[in-house]
């Protein structure tokens, strides 16, 4: 399953590309996110609780960035485990470049999802991860101009 | 001597449709037993990986969880099994248990079971298994999976070939070699699943006082489960019994072994208790087999005037990670291949079969066994072979089929064929279809830009196996059926039979056939199915025998009572039994029709006073009949079936206008249920050939398990079906029925591919994959 998009940041790409690497930011974006812990600089463990069409699970797993261009751009890739709700995995290659006084991040994402989730159908999944990764931005600009009119998700 | 055939050919509603429709049903899922706990598993999420590690002690301690069981804990109890037969050369399969053991094979493989107070509390406890499975490379693609470099699909097997035949007659090269004509196709056939209304359910209840052992299962077949749980739980027979209640569906899905039903028995085993398992629709989309998934090369040889001279087939079938127990998954595909070309003289023929591992949910035997892809081939060639020699449909059949007064019959690829009625059905079809006028319409609306077609399929369908199905391959899956039919005091009677009643009506039948015998109404008959420790043991029902073995051998119950009835009256009487016979519930003079004695006086005198009869004289009212049947080692039935539809070549989208079916299954018992199970059959045919598929992606995920996504038919969809029939009864048995369960699935989707193709043909395309869904047509169609 592939998810691309691109979104405005009102923010400099150096203040994108800390935030990104900023685990108490990632926490407030990540939707549902119980718990993240850095585990180096680049890498994090998290524990995400989602709910899926019928399915609710507590999401495991481990993101790593690699393939770094400070200031540029990355790659993360990942894998969590939702126990009997089943896998996803994947990887994103995000892209930052200027515009103007703005910032714009493009993401490209190839997701594979496995057991109930990968049952329910891609139509729900992909809607379902759309969503998700709108709703990260939304947390993500929230929590990067400092803007608190939204409490966190 | 004949008695009166009052009853066989008469229209009677199923019994049991009342009483389920007053909320009277009795399912398992309705049982609830005292102390009875219940089920879940946690599946393997992907489709080829090691268990690395497993964690319980969470889901051990889990609110209203009784017991966690894992591989280690559970599969010791159950000696294990393997999906091959010795008929089948050189098959393997791997050795199977009930949780996975240290590799998971297939996205739904079993790994945990939990057995908790209630369902939701089991499900809950699934959720905090700590289970970390090591990814593996899937074999997702059969053809990926012969080659050299693939992975297995599972570590018991030597290569991913579960078996290989060939059939192939002497001069099958000469004949391609000389033919003024050749025509070939490749096909693609969708997998896809049977969707019963009621989900697999069983409780296993062991008695560890008694060592008796219930379970109550909604299965077809309750003496072949009694015989697999006595040996793989080293348990005396007599302590099993098995009980099918009411069953909602089972299409040959429901009597395969299964994981969960073994692990079901064997944790009531362990218990002690009352143990249920009930799959959820999700779970039935990777547990339940799957059917058909299959990819055929074919072409068909042909001489100058249109007359087939020899067909060349290549089916390669994938099976999933293992072949089932008892029955196999190779099955199918022998079917496949052996049922080519059936309807037609042909001389020659190779057939060709591969079947393929891969980590997928296992296929197997489902309603209509290999006919609809050996029916679909075969008739798609005819239609291809019509169009290049510029013949219509019709007459290229007509040329081609063998003809009615040419039978005995022995086909190109070994079946031998009784007596079969092609040539009366095809002419039956085309009068009842008025073919003319339908072509004239499909003309006239054409110029309008209107795209309908007019598709028509022959079929031959295989029905009461003997032995030589799988008795000889050393499966103890029994090929006879036994009755007891007796007189009750009250002169009511009541017969007890192995074949099973799933919602087809096989009770309603058996009351017609023993009413006939005996001289009484079918609703003076009590008919009782299903249950091990009252009826005799039988095959029970699949592969349509419910008529012509269970039929038969309540015939012959039946005659078997009524002599004995007419003995004890003669004796009563002080008359001559020969001058006797049972009619209106009486003994009558087989002259004059003079009543002599009531059933329920012979009753209450051999009841209660038996003391008043002369010495000596037997006051038996109790028959007991097995059958097998001798003489042809299969039945075989015959029928040709048409669809009439519209293509919107903008969308792809088909609507199905009309579907005739002209049948000839023999004796017909009940003219409204054979009628029913040819719809149902033939919607059974039309769902995978237009909406019906199991879609996995390139990992083993299947990606549309459930209902929102995978299509089944619906009457909305679905056309009218007029039927129409031709008899020709089986002179192997009295009663002359030949089955009907599958006739209706075996060539609907043939007929409907040559339907949605003849709407194509004006515009050059031509679709020979399954499910046709609009992308699939409008890709055809070079739209996208």
């Amino acid at each position: 399953m592939e998810l691309e998009g691109s979104q405005n940041l009102v923010a400099t790409p150096d203040a994108v590309w800390v935030a990104l690497f900023d685990r108490d930011i990632l926490e407030q974006a990540i939707p549902g996110c119980e718990s993240l812990t850095q585990n180096s600089e680049t890498s994090f463990s998290a524990v995400v609780k989602l709910k899926i069409g019928p399915v609710s699970a507590r999401f495991k797993g481990d993101v790593e960035l690699s393939d770094i261009v400070p200031g540029h751009s990355c790659t993360l890739s990942g894998k969590g485990s939702g126990g009997i709700a089943g896998f996803a995995k994947g990887a994103a290659r995000v892209t930052l470049t200027p515009e103007g006084g703005i910032t714009v991040l493009d993401y490209k994402a190839d997701v594979a999802v496995g057991g109930k989730l990968a049952a329910l159908g891609n139509r729900l999944i992909k809607s379902t991860a759309q969503k998700l990764t709108s709703e990260f931005f939304t947390n993500f600009k929230t929590a990067l101009t400092g803007e608190t009119e939204e409490p966190a998700a | 001597m004949t008695s009166e055939k009052a009853h066989i050919g008469q229209s009677y509603r199923r019994e049991s449709a009342l009483r389920h429709l007053s909320g009277r049903g009795q399912f398992v899922t309705d049982l609830a037993l005292p102390r009875m706990l219940h089920a879940a598993f946690v599946r393997s999420p992907m489709a080829r990986g090691k268990i690395v590690e497993l964690g319980v002690d969470d889901a051990a301690g889990s609110p209203g969880v009784v017991r966690v069981f894992t591989a280690e804990t559970l599969n010791g109890k159950c000696e294990p099994w393997i999906g091959t037969l010795d008929h089948f050369a050189n098959m393997q399969s791997s050795t199977q248990n009930m949780l996975a053991d240290g590799e998971v094979l297939w996205v739904g493989h079993p790994v945990v079971m939990i057995v908790a107070h209630s369902r939701a509390e089991a499900e809950d406890a699934c959720e905090l298994v700590m289970m970390d499975i090591e990814d593996d490379m899937a074999v997702v693609d059969g053809n990926a999976a012969l080659m050299a470099d693939s992975p297995l699909a599972s570590s018991g097997i030597s290569s991913n070939m579960c078996f290989q035949t060939v059939l192939e007659t002497p001069d099958l090269e000469s004949a391609f070699a000389q033919a003024a004509h050749v025509v070939e196709g490749n096909f693609n056939f969708g997998r896809h699943t049977a969707v019963t209304l009621e989900p697999r359910a069983i409780i296993a209840d062991f008695d560890r006082s008694t060592g008796q052992l219930n379970v109550h299962h909604g299965t077809q077949t309750p003496y072949q489960f009694q015989d697999v749980y006595a040996r793989h739980f080293g348990l005396s027979e007599g302590k099993v019994r098995v009980i099918a209640p009411d069953v909602g569906g089972s299409f040959g899905m429901k009597l395969h072994v299964y994981n969960e039903e073994m692990a079901t028995v064997a944790a009531s085993l362990t218990i002690g208790r009352p143990v249920r398992f009930v799959a959820d629709r999700l779970e039935s989309f990777v547990s339940d087999i799957h059917a058909r998934d299959h990819r055929v090369s074919a072409r068909m040889a042909l001489d100058a005037d249109g007359t087939i001279v020899a067909m060349d087939v290549d089916d390669m079938t994938q099976i999933g990670a293992f072949s089932t127990y008892p029955r196999t998954s190779v099955a199918e595909g022998n079917q496949v291949i052996r049922l080519m070309g059936a309807p037609y003289r042909m001389p020659d023929y190779r057939g060709r079969l591969s079947v393929v591992f891969q980590n997928k949910v296992q296929t197997s035997q489902y309603r209509a066994v290999g006919h609809p892809i050996a029916c679909a081939v075969t008739e798609a060639l005819v239609e291809y072979a019509a169009e290049k020699l510029e013949l219509d449909p019709f007459e290229i059949r007509q040329r081609n089929l063998i003809a009615d007064d040419a039978y005995p019959h022995t086909s190109a690829t070994g079946y031998q064929f009784e007596k079969l009625s092609h040539q009366a059905s095809l002419e039956k079809l085309r009068a009842l279809m008025r073919y003319d006028t339908l072509r004239d319409e499909q003309a006239t609306l054409r110029k309008q830009g209107v795209y309908r077609g007019i598709g028509i399929a022959t079929f031959v369908e295989i029905t009461n196996p003997g032995a030589t199905f799988y008795g000889v391959g050393g499966a103890r899956i029994s090929a006879q059926d036994g009755a007891v039919v007796r007189l009750t005091p009250a002169g009511d009677v009541h017969c007890a039979i192995s074949v099973t009643e799933q919602g087809q009506g096989t009770e309603t039948i058996i009351a017609q056939v023993v009413a006939d015998q005996l001289g009484v109404t079918p609703d003076k008959v009590k008919v009782v199915t299903g249950d091990t420790d009252t009826t005799p043991s039988g095959g029970a029902t699949w592969a349509c025998r419910g008529a012509g073995i269970g039929g038969e051998t309540a015939l012959r119950a039946g005659r078997k009572l009524q002599a004995q009835i007419l003995t004890l009256a003669g004796e009563i009487l002080q008359a001559d039994p020969t001058h006797l016979k049972l009619a209106n519930g009486a003994v009558v003079d087989a002259t004059t029709g003079n009543e002599r004695i009531t059933l329920a006086e012979i009753g209450r005198i051999a009841t209660y006073r038996p003391d008043t009869l002369p010495n000596g004289c037997d006051n038996s009212l109790t028959a007991a009949q097995h059958f097998a049947p001798s003489g042809y080692p299969f039945d075989f039935t015959n029928g040709v079936q048409a669809s009439y539809v519209e293509v919107d070549i903008e969308t792809g989208i088909t609507r199905l206008l009309k579907h005739w079916v002209v049948e000839d299954c023999g004796r017909i018992i009940n003219p409204l249920l054979v009628d029913e199970q040819i719809r149902g059959g033939v919607v059974q045919g039309l769902g995978p050939a237009f909406f019906e598929e199991c879609l996995y992606d390139d990992i083993g995920q299947m990606t549309n398990a459930t209902l929102a996504e995978y299509l089944v038919p619906m009457a909305g969809e679905m056309p009218d079906i007029e039927i129409a029939h031709i008899e020709t009864p089986t002179l192997d048995t009295i009663l002359g029925a030949k089955g009907v369960g599958e006739a209706g699935t075996a060539a609907a989707g043939a007929a409907a591919m040559n339907a949605v193709n003849d709407a194509l043909r004006p515009l050059g395309a031509r679709i020979s994959q399954t499910p046709m869904t609009p992308l699939r047509i409008l890709k055809a169609l070079g739209h996208v």
